[in-house]
């Protein structure tokens, strides 16, 4: 067991001016748009059947790169989600991530009109944000000069035009911030969320985010090595654990969790999923392109979060299918949860959905429904498991468990480790 | 109890000053940053002027190697930082690592060096270098100064843009109040670049001539880069091992005036209300504000809606209160504004001296506050605002205070 496991937990006396009490922070509604369903039900009913997301990459031409798949979106009407008078300043990140928010708001049947504004806010998460959107501009400007440069196109080109466009379109007043840190914004943005709402600085924060799949943002992760099958002859695919990993697959999608204070949710009588109990944040020092490659880093992240290490029954692994991400963070697991590990089920969404940058929303959803449900979805892809990656892993098929606490890992190559610790509340789940 | 952070480290790049020292003369002499631009090719452009930084030699402070791999975002900002770490007494035993973390706000970030690849492939060559792409992610600059430092706490990059590093001086504040670190690296590092120059030439958002803050005839921002970097600390762990103190940070506010995707609310609304939130989590009244360092970018609309939030909460007494918009010096540097305008208001707490705004001659009827015309201005301050807004109406406002021991 990792020896400074609770040195740091976040201390339950914090007062501030505005807020004599530590809330409880619960989750009551979710809003996902992913490659393989949009809204969660079909979303959940795919990651439970272990569907695939994954595919030959549509809408841009692949030919001159050794890789060729993606997680791509299917064709959506935003019309269902959006008045179409306000969809035309929107890029399709825009549309993508206001969409997930319309979804995580009728989930959670709050009536915007009828909550104080000022105390609604926003945090996303979003590692390139409206890549395309910067390329079209850029090109543009490439080819006629000063004059191709196009003002509509720039106003929704800086990486905050998202939560923008959310705020504008569903009058949210409160805090709003926008995070871009590779493969944990989205977590960075629940975890401010969650500490906000539980100094009593909001009644409810929407958070979570997402990225898109760009010709552009392929292009750079091509070029840096990091997409399967890399540079060796391996086969492209998406398969954490497995022995043959050799890289990611990029996917896209977002998703958004209605994080609430537990007084304001029962108050309207709101359905509550699970509650945040804690984070967990460390840095890793290993290089620039490079994750914590001992593991140690991630280990600490997963102490810091779960305040009951004892009750962690299964976690949402960071696991993305590179060589050093998913042996490292089997060491961390195995570091702080010792002859427990083997009672932890662990699974990697980003099997089905790919791996981005935003994709911590999505994930933090599969994490809340697995609890609410007492259902894990399985790590799929898997042929020969790496015999480093020795952890109790869901594989193939889905798996019913009662689960007390799980842990969502993420991950940053560069460094950023961030682990969310999610608790089922009783009474509530189905 | 809630923990009292202070700032114990200052670091600056900027046009108007590489250091700490020539930064703050230059504002208190009222010096411009602005000339002609030479990061890029300006001669198709109505406005060839920017803040630009100039004399820091990169073969000064990196290796030929690290060179190739930094960005000037990426140089700007290890270079501030490490002026803020040595000025903080930092060293690698000065604290424990897992307690140190990283948390800058980005804005256009590396894409320089990014434009610099899509310019060559675009344009048909073939050896665009892939290590200018190590700058795609905003993160970049970030990690380079988290790698730097030996940090293993809390690291992240806020990316509202022209509020950013404010938004990342928030949430570095809030990592030290919960409990996850005892010291945070914070503020910011932007550098110009092709795409932020066109896109606010494209919304005609910049001024030709200079950047004029409540002058009647503004016509804009002059786009400037730096970075400013501020050392946070728990006040016990300074305490203990006798750090510099320089101020005190009581509190933040962040909010969103949900009104316009490039406008700011008109009537100051949205500017009352962060500056309300910010005073209230800092256990502060209206009353007591002595100065505020204003976002002051000088296009028409926002520094109305600016003066017009002022006044919303001071009232009367809002024509009291020096107010300083050195974006006139410095320029808009969007994702270090909010960093290098926090280290000059922790110095304008630290030796009474409110820098000016200079280039202010007409005034506006509709801006019609004291901005501290031209001259540094000497005064007894206590409490002081820096106020920053970005696209899309996100406010961010940080309240600062002159540290005592009491």
């Amino acid at each position: 067991m990792y020896n400074k496991t609770f040195k740091d937990t976040p201390n339950s006396e914090l007062q501030t001016p505005n807020s004599p009490k530590d809330h409880r922070v619960v989750i009551t509604g979710l809003g996902v748009v992913s490659s393989v369903g949009i809204g969660k039900e079909a979303f959940w009913e795919s990651c439970l059947q272990g569907i695939s997301g994954i595919k030959p990459i549509q809408g841009f031409d692949v030919s001159s790169y050794r890789s060729r798949l993606g997680a791509q979106l299917p064709k959506i009407d935003f019309n269902a989600f959006i008045k179409p008078a306000n969809l035309r300043r929107m890029d399709r990140i825009g549309k993508i991530v206001v969409s997930a928010v319309r979804l995580a708001i009728d989930d959670s049947g709050l009536t915007l009109k009828e909550e104080d504004s000022g105390r609604i806010g926003i945090s996303i998460g979003t590692g390139l944000g409206s890549s395309d959107t910067v390329d079209q501009f850029f090109r543009s400007l490439l080819k006629e000069g000063p004059i191709g440069a196009a003002p509509l196109l720039f106003q929704t080109a800086v990486p905050n035009a998202i939560t923008s466009h959310c705020a504008i379109e569903y009058g949210i007043k409160g805090v709003n911030i926008t995070f871009s840190h590779k493969e944990s914004s989205t977590e960075m943005a629940m975890t401010f969320a969650y500490y906000l709402l539980k100094e009593g600085r909001a009644d409810v924060i929407f958070a979570g985010g997402g990225d898109e799949l760009s010709e552009p943002l392929y292009h750079v992760y091509s070029m840096l090595g990091a997409l399967s099958p890399g540079r060796g002859k391996g086969v492209e695919g998406m398969k954490p654990f497995d022995q043959d990993r050799n890289g990611i697959i990029l996917g896209e999608g977002s998703g958004i969790l209605v994080f609430e204070t537990l007084e304001h949710a029962k108050k309207r009588g709101a359905k509550i999923y699970a509650e945040m109990a804690g984070a967990g944040l460390s840095g890793s020092t290993d290089g620039i392109l490079r994750y914590d490659l001992k593991g140690d880093s991630i280990a600490r992240a997963m102490s810091l979060a779960a305040g009951e290490p004892q009750i962690v029954d299964y976690i949402s692994a960071a696991a993305n299918s590179t060589p050093h991400l998913d042996r490292a963070e089997t060491h961390a697991i195995k570091k702080v949860f010792g002859k427990r590990t083997k009672e932890i089920s662990v699974s990697s969404l980003k099997s089905m959905i790919g791996e981005f940058d935003g994709s911590g929303g999505v994930r933090a959803c599969g994490v809340v429904l697995s609890l609410y449900h007492g259902m894990i979805p399985p790590t799929i892809g898997l042929v020969h498991l790496d015999s480093e990656c020795d952890l109790n892993l869901v594989l193939g098929q889905s798996k019913k468990k009662e689960i007390r606490s799980a842990l969502l890992n993420s991950c940053s190559n560069g460094g950023s480790n961030i682990s969310l610790w999610f608790r089922r509340v009783e009474g509530f789940h189905s | 109890m809630r923990k009292r952070v202070v700032i114990t480290g200052l670091g600056v790049v900027s046009a108007v000053g590489n250091s700490l020292p020539e930064f703050w003369n230059s504002l208190i002499e009222g010096r411009d940053g602005t000339k002609e631009i030479t990061v890029f090719n300006p001669s198709a452009y109505r406005t060839k002027i920017a803040a630009e930084v100039s004399n820091l030699d990169p073969e000064a402070h990196f290796s030929k190697k690290e060179i190739r791999r930094l960005s000037r975002c990426d140089q700007f900002g290890l270079k501030a930082f490490r002026e803020a770490w040595r000025s903080a007494r930092l060293d690698r035993d000065s604290h424990d690592k897992e307690r140190l973390g990283v948390i800058l706000g980005a804005g256009s970030g590396g894409i320089l060096s990014v434009e610099k690849y899509f310019r060559n492939f675009y344009q048909g060559m073939k050896r665009a270098s892939p290590s200018l792409l190590l700058s795609y992610s905003l993160a970049t600059t970030t990690d380079h100064i988290a790698i730097e430092s030996g940090s293993e706490g809390p690291r992240t990059t806020t990316a509202t843009v022209c509020s950013s590093s404010s938004a990342s001086i928030g949430v570095a504040y809030e990592m030290i109040q919960v409990g996850l670190a005892d010291v945070m690296v914070t503020g910011g590092s932007d550098s110009l670049c092709e795409v932020s120059f066109s896109g606010f030439s494209s919304l005609k958002l910049i001024d030709p001539e200079s950047c004029r803050p409540f002058d009647k005839r503004r016509q804009g921002l002059v786009i400037g880069e730096g970075a400013g970097i501020l050392v946070l600390e728990d006040l016990e762990h300074a305490l203990k091992r006798k750090a510099p103190i320089h101020a005190e940070l009581l509190g933040y506010g962040i909010c969103a005036d949900a009104y316009h995707l490039t406008a700011p609310e008109p009537n100051g609304e949205g500017v009352e209300r962060v500056i309300r939130i910010a005073l209230s989590h800092a256990g502060v009244s209206p009353e007591e504000v002595d100065t505020i360092n204003a976002h002051g970018t000088a296009t028409p609309f926002n520094d109305i809606a600016e003066t017009r939030g002022i006044k919303r909460i001071f009232g009367e007494r809002a024509r009291g209160i020096p107010i300083s918009g050195i974006k006139s010096m410095v320029g808009h540097c969007l994702g270090s504004a909010g960093g290098i305008e926090a280290v000059a208001t922790v110095k304008t707490l630290e030796t009474g001296i409110i820098p000016p705004t200079i280039h202010y001659e007409v005034p506006d009827p509709l801006c019609d506050l004291n901005y501290t015309p031209n001259h540094s201005v000497k005064k007894d301050v206590r409490i002081a605002l820096s106020n920053s807004f970005a696209f899309g109406g996100n406010n961010v406002c940080l309240v600062f205070k002159k540290f005592s021991s009491e």
